[in-house]
């Protein structure tokens, strides 16, 4: 959990005409989410997002993912993994590796330089980074939500039916998989591991930054 | 006798086919929001609803040019209208927009002329999602500024 890493962010570019919109994409709500927040002390934007409403609206399929939005409104770096610090977790003969560094340093570059910025996407760049959504992934949408629905009514049979829906259907998004698995805490962790392990890509979709000129890699 | 009750129970099934079941109240889930309504008629997981709560289930507004939401108007086919209402699930069907339903609840899935909208103008999606105290918070709250919008779970 990157809170902290992004608080520090935060104090940075705080006063450069920029906010950061931190969404835990919990069911749990403030009971799940809140103490992480004080933990971190976080003084930038605090959302407790119980129907998973940012990922839907920028097709995230893990947690943490960022999209960046401009002055005007309009998305200048579409969903993609997001760090604060780089780290390499090795389980078994995989790894999850976030590179935090990188997407941070980007992201000053974007809030001093604007559009001018190299991170900031042509609308061609943009084009090629969102695919609409099929349709097994729409109705794998449409089935969480009424997972979460009857959730909240307490109805726990009709919403675990809706979240096993959702996870057919897409099984590429991990927040179905990993909300639906915290409400059964004792297994959730086998069952993380068990489908981390068949992975046939990696588990966060790839950051793809341009380079810095004149070198492969800063 | 048996035969009697038989013929009538098939042929309130074959009315039932043709014209949904009397009003009862249904939920509509849509843009992360519930929409209750007073009065559905549903078959199977087949909805109508009163054309005059489209608007408030997805923006769309029933005229006599087809479904209206903004600039974008679709035609209709006569059979998604009867009187006063209106074949949501058909509707879907037509904009290629999926739903799940049980238990009277229906949840439909992004409409993707409206989400296309967003793939051609790249401009964010705008949300309504409350905040720690339960303040609901606006994306466009932040219109002027450069925004990282960043999720994060406890799970």
């Amino acid at each position: 959990m990157d809170l902290p890493g992004w608080q520090k962010v935060y104090a940075e570019l705080k006063d450069r005409n920029f906010e950061l919109i931190a969404a835990a994409q919990d069911t749990g709500g403030e009971p799940a989410a809140g103490k992480w927040y004080d933990a971190a002390k976080a003084t930038y934007t605090t959302l407790v997002d119980v129907q998973h409403t940012i990922s839907s609206a920028y097709q995230f399929i893990n947690v943490p993912m960022g999209v960046w939005v401009d002055e005007r409104g309009r998305v200048v770096r579409p969903a993609e993994p997001a760090w604060t610090t780089d780290s390499t977790l090795k389980i078994g003969d995989k790894k999850i590796t976030t590179e935090g560094k990188a997407y941070v340093a980007a992201l000053r570059d974007w809030v001093e330089n604007g559009e001018k910025s190299r991170f900031a996407m042509s609308d061609d760049e943009f084009t090629k980074a969102v695919k609409p959504r099929s349709a097994a992934e729409m109705e794998a949408e449409a089935s969480f939500k009424l997972a979460v629905f009857f959730h909240e009514k307490g109805s726990d049979e009709l919403a675990a039916k809706y979240w096993h829906h959702a996870e057919e259907l897409n099984p590429d998004d991990w927040n179905y998989h990993r909300q639906e698995w915290s409400f059964t805490p004792d297994q959730a962790g086998k069952k993380w591991l068990d489908k981390f392990q068949k992975l046939d890509h990696s588990y966060y979709p790839k950051l793809e930054l341009p380079g810095t000129p004149g070198s492969d890699k800063d | 006798m048996h035969r009697r009750n038989f013929l009538l129970a098939t042929g309130t099934a074959a009315l039932a086919a043709a014209t949904p079941s009397a009003p009862a109240s249904g939920t509509v889930l849509y843009a992360d929001r519930a929409i209750p309504l007073d009065q559905v008629r549903a078959d199977g997981s087949e909805l109508w609803v009163h054309s005059k709560d489209l608007p408030r289930i997805n923006e769309f507004e029933v005229k006599p040019q087809g479904a209206c939401r903004g600039d974008v108007c679709i035609p209709l086919a006569k059979s998604l209208k009867q009187g006063e209402w209106f074949h949501l699930t058909g509707f879907a069907r037509q904009v290629h927009q999926s739903y799940v339903a049980d238990a009277q609840v229906w949840s439909f899935g992004e409409i993707p002329v409206v989400r296309g909208e967003f793939l051609n103008s790249r401009i964010a999606p705008d949300f309504a999602v409350p905040d720690r105290q339960g303040k609901i918070v606006h994306l466009s709250d932040f219109r002027g500024k450069k925004a990282l919008i960043v999720t994060w779970a406890s799970w």
